[in-house]
């Protein structure tokens, strides 16, 4: 039998390896290969088509932005972005930006960048048959011209400081003169979406083996200057421990994040990588159904958040490696850097206050007001392993308080539909949130209802208002105590109790010099990363 | 034996037709949206969401989408995938040759090594090589798939350095290789999966092949064979093997689901790009036409193998089919 099976093996072992053409020719002076283990596969690499995380970051090296984003997140100043397709811009009245493009910009077959470009990705990305994940937040720009070949001119429809942010953070500028024949609802299954070999660099896209990895190289000749690193490579590698164990074997240089603690821990004793802390845009809470008639006593609400200790939940399940966040935002979004004043854990003020409700203690401790246990059910995802852990601890620390936590655990994608059909009682959700706190618009807004992505229906015109109040304000110094009193009112109100936020870790390879990590985009300054000419390993050459 | 073939191939087509069935209803009957598989996609714009239902045919009744769908297989149409928007079919054809690649060499070692493994335990049977040698199968069985792929890669790869970790080549160099250099490259990436897989099934061949090879010494032309002055090894090998094979032969054709199943997480641990992975992704994503074509492949190499297991089984012992 093996000599029998070893012709077919030997046939399926030829077709298993085919289908990898030559790479295109690399580029001259950047030397250095950067293997990035990435948990998933892009689904497609043409920005306004993406859907995530994974085909962003590949996509983000190929397709610039008009301007970037410095780091300090900083979303209302212009002194918080930097020239990239656009070299400069103007405001030319309170809802006009006029971008200059950079006349030296040219797509990677020659043809010059221009404003047409510009305008035809607005129209691209703003089409609701393109699909684009970020067209909503493109809804305040009324129209994209071009005045001529270089002049980019964004209208909007209201004067607001954000402007500039809106109009450069979510769009990544797409070739016009290759893509314009193909209709807008076919973007996603086009032969351009995989194989873009026209971009404008610094990066020029070489290979996409799918499922396996995906390779790009520097392009010398961009306008943007050449990159430090001679390529990138993504490799996927779906399972956290494997992807740890390719990095202390020196298979893989980089990693965005790793999320599980022992993990992080064995990272941390090579002496080959550096762990650089970053702080994530991620956030996790409780958010309770204002639907449901227990939900609508704001008392009942602030004394649960009172009778859950945030911080020994934090310490349990992450360890250093997360934190309590100051409310509905991560450390990342600027406005969390200033104190927030949020409700403490006090058992006693908690046990106070349903005293007070007439929830008395009843058998088995649990409190009771004419009949009714006082308890509710938390929908927790079966994928993620935090959140159930966390779960487990809230449970204990409720029933302390007399209040019945009964634990959902439910599977991921039934979790979105119910949560989203308000079926549930409460809802352990995560969010991945942009740099922008007006972000918060879309979670807890009264006009999110509609959309489903408020959850819990969380309805107040004190809220709409201070968010109204904050994001006309002009400037970091006017607008953070409006930020701060909107904060402030959310935590009071308690619609929902946010738990953790991560403190990310990417582990990068000691060899690779000018690393910077930019919390919203990690690989944002991966061109001007470079390994030292003595620390070439053979695949960076 | 040619109307045998004839029935077992009937059965094996209705088997096939059952699990597309089975797999067409139970993804279109478990919770959640096809377009909504993970956390970016939760941002789609409902109107999009909306026109893709529509372009997926996936606004239609149920039934109406069923009977559309086996139209289809019919035609070797298999849709297109949700996610990463590209034929099936051509998603099928590229992920099918590297798990067929990695189940195949599973198949081998896994074999090869359980009968190695049980001719050892059979020489010695009772003595306490063969106990431990038993043991030590079982603990291989017992382990979590996963979790033996994880020691094995922290072993193999991070302490001795051995093998490669993950993947199908070396990133860069590969493209630096000869033919002979890219096939000792993915041979290389290919052995700690297919050594994982192989581990898991050799209990289950070892078991088999001992007890066989055991009833098999004790018979007479073993007896008339040491009468005639043969060596033990001679025995062993020539006369009691050989005869023992013949029911281990059947075991390759059930062993296929478990090994089809057991590639689906070795694929993720070791990032191995072959179909288990695709259909684990596919299962997630809610992406129906992928999991629907990858249950019609599987449900159709798992009924060949049984097809040909039997059959197989048949040409040896003609009465297994009475």
């Amino acid at each position: 039998m093996p000599r029998s099976l070893a012709v077919p093996l030997l046939v399926l072992a030829l077709v298993a390896c085919r289908g990898r053409e030559s790479p295109r020719a690399a580029a001259g002076a950047p030397s250095g290969t950067l293997v990035i283990a990435m948990p998933g596969d892009a689904d497609v690499l043409l920005p306004p088509v993406a859907t995530t995380q994974f085909a962003i970051h590949v996509a983000d090296r190929l397709f610039p932005r008009l301007a970037e984003l410095t780091l300090g997140l900083n979303t209302v100043d212009d002194s918080g972005f930097a020239p990239s397709l656009a070299r400069s811009w103007t405001h030319r009245d309170s809802v006009t930006i006029a971008f200059q493009l950079d006349p030296r910009a040219r797509w990677q077959d020659g043809t010059p960048v221009t404003a047409a470009d510009v305008v035809y990705t607005f129209d691209v990305y703003r089409d609701s048959l393109t699909g684009s994940t970020v067209r909503i937040n493109l809804t305040p720009i009324v129209s994209v011209t071009a005045e001529d070949s270089l002049t980019a001119v964004f209208r909007f429809a209201r004067s607001y400081p954000e402007q500039l942010y809106d109009a450069t953070y979510h769009m990544r500028i797409v070739p016009k003169h290759l893509l314009d024949t193909i209709p807008h609802e076919r973007l996603a299954s086009s032969s351009f979406a995989t194989d873009p070999a026209v971009a404008m660099g610094p990066f020029r896209f070489v290979r996409w083996d799918k499922g396996t990895e995906i390779t790009v190289e520097a392009d010398t000749a961009s306008f943007l200057g050449p990159p430090g690193l001679a390529r990138i490579v993504w490799r996927i590698m779906p399972d956290v421990s494997a992807s740890v164990t390719a990095l202390l074997a020196g298979e893989a240089d980089a990693v965005e994040v790793i999320p599980q603690r022992d993990e992080i821990e064995r990272a941390r004793r090579s002496p080959t990588l550096v762990l650089t802390p970053y702080a994530s845009p991620f956030v996790a809470g409780i958010a309770f159904n204002m639907r449901r008639p227990l939900f609508q006593d704001r008392a009942l609400r602030r004394a649960i958040a009172q009778a859950i200790d945030r911080e020994a939940v934090v310490q349990s399940v992450f360890g250093p490696y997360a934190e309590v966040p100051v409310g509905p935002i991560s450390r990342m979004v600027w406005i969390a850097q200033a104190p927030v004043r949020q409700l403490a854990f006090d058992t006693a003020a908690a046990g106070r206050a349903l005293d007070s409700l007439g929830w008395r203690r009843g058998p088995g401790g649990v409190r009771q007001r004419g009949g009714r246990r006082l308890g509710f059910a938390l929908l927790v995802p079966t994928t993620s392993r935090s959140r159930q852990e966390a779960a487990v601890l809230l449970q204990g620390q409720l029933a302390r308080a007399g209040i019945e936590l009964r634990i959902e655990p439910v599977e991921f994608a039934r979790l979105d539909s119910r949560s989203r059909a308000g079926d549930f009682d409460a809802v352990f959700f995560s969010r991945t949130l942009d740099p922008s706190p007006a972000n918060l618009s879309q979670f807890w807004h009264s006009n999110a209802i509609a959309t489903g992505d408020n959850l819990g229906a969380y309805r107040s015109a004190t809220f709409d208002s201070l968010f109204a109040s904050a994001v006309a304000a002009r400037g970091r110094g006017d607008a953070l105590p409006r930020w701060q009193a909107l904060l402030e009112w959310f935590n009071d109100d308690a619609p929902a109790i946010h738990i953790y936020s991560l403190r990310n870790n990417a582990a990068i390879h000691r060899r690779f010099q000018n690393v910077t990590v930019r919390p919203d985009s990690w690989l944002a300054t991966v061109a001007s990363w470079s390994v030292a000419p003595d620390q070439r390993l053979p695949r960076d050459r | 034996m040619g109307r045998y073939a004839v029935r077992r191939l009937g059965a094996a087509s209705l088997t096939v037709f059952l699990v597309v069935t089975l797999t067409f209803f139970l993804a279109h009957l478990a919770p959640g949206e096809p377009m909504l598989g993970d956390v970016e996609r939760l941002r789609a714009d409902p109107v999009r969401v909306q026109a893709l239902r529509a372009q997926f045919g996936l606004d239609r009744p149920l039934l109406v989408q069923y009977g559309r769908y086996l139209s289809n297989v019919a035609r070797g149409n298999l849709g297109e995938s949700f996610v990463m928007r590209r034929p099936v079919r051509a998603a099928l054809a590229e992920r099918l040759p590297r798990t067929a690649l990695l189940a195949g060499l599973a198949l081998l070692a896994a074999f090869g090594l359980g009968i190695a493994v049980a001719t050892v335990q059979a020489a010695r049977a009772g003595s306490a090589t063969d106990a431990l040698l038993g043991a030590a199968t079982l603990v291989f069985h017992s382990l979590p798939t996963f979790w033996l792929g994880l020691v094995l890669m922290v072993v193999f790869s991070q302490w001795l350095g051995w093998l490669p970790v993950s993947g199908m080549t070396t990133p860069v160099e590969y493209e630096r290789m000869g033919v002979m250099g890219r096939m000792v490259d993915v041979a290389r990436h290919l052995l700690l999966p297919a050594l994982t897989l192989a581990l898991v099934q050799l209990a289950e061949i070892a078991r088999f092949q001992r007890g066989a090879l055991v009833d098999a010494l004790g018979a007479e032309f073993v007896r008339a064979a040491r009468a005639r002055g043969l060596t033990d090894q001679a025995v062993l090998v020539r006369h009691a093997l050989r005869s023992a094979l013949a029911p281990v032969v059947t075991l390759a054709g059930t062993s296929l689901p478990m090994l089809l199943a057991g590639s689906v997480l070795v694929e993720s641990v070791f990032g191995w790009p072959g179909m288990g992975r695709l259909t684990h992704e596919a299962i997630l994503a809610r992406d129906y036409n992928v999991i629907l074509g990858a249950g019609l492949v599987t449900g159709l190499l798992v009924a060949l193998g049984s097809l040909a297991a039997d059959l197989a089984a048949n040409a040896l012992d003609p009465r297994s089919a009475a």
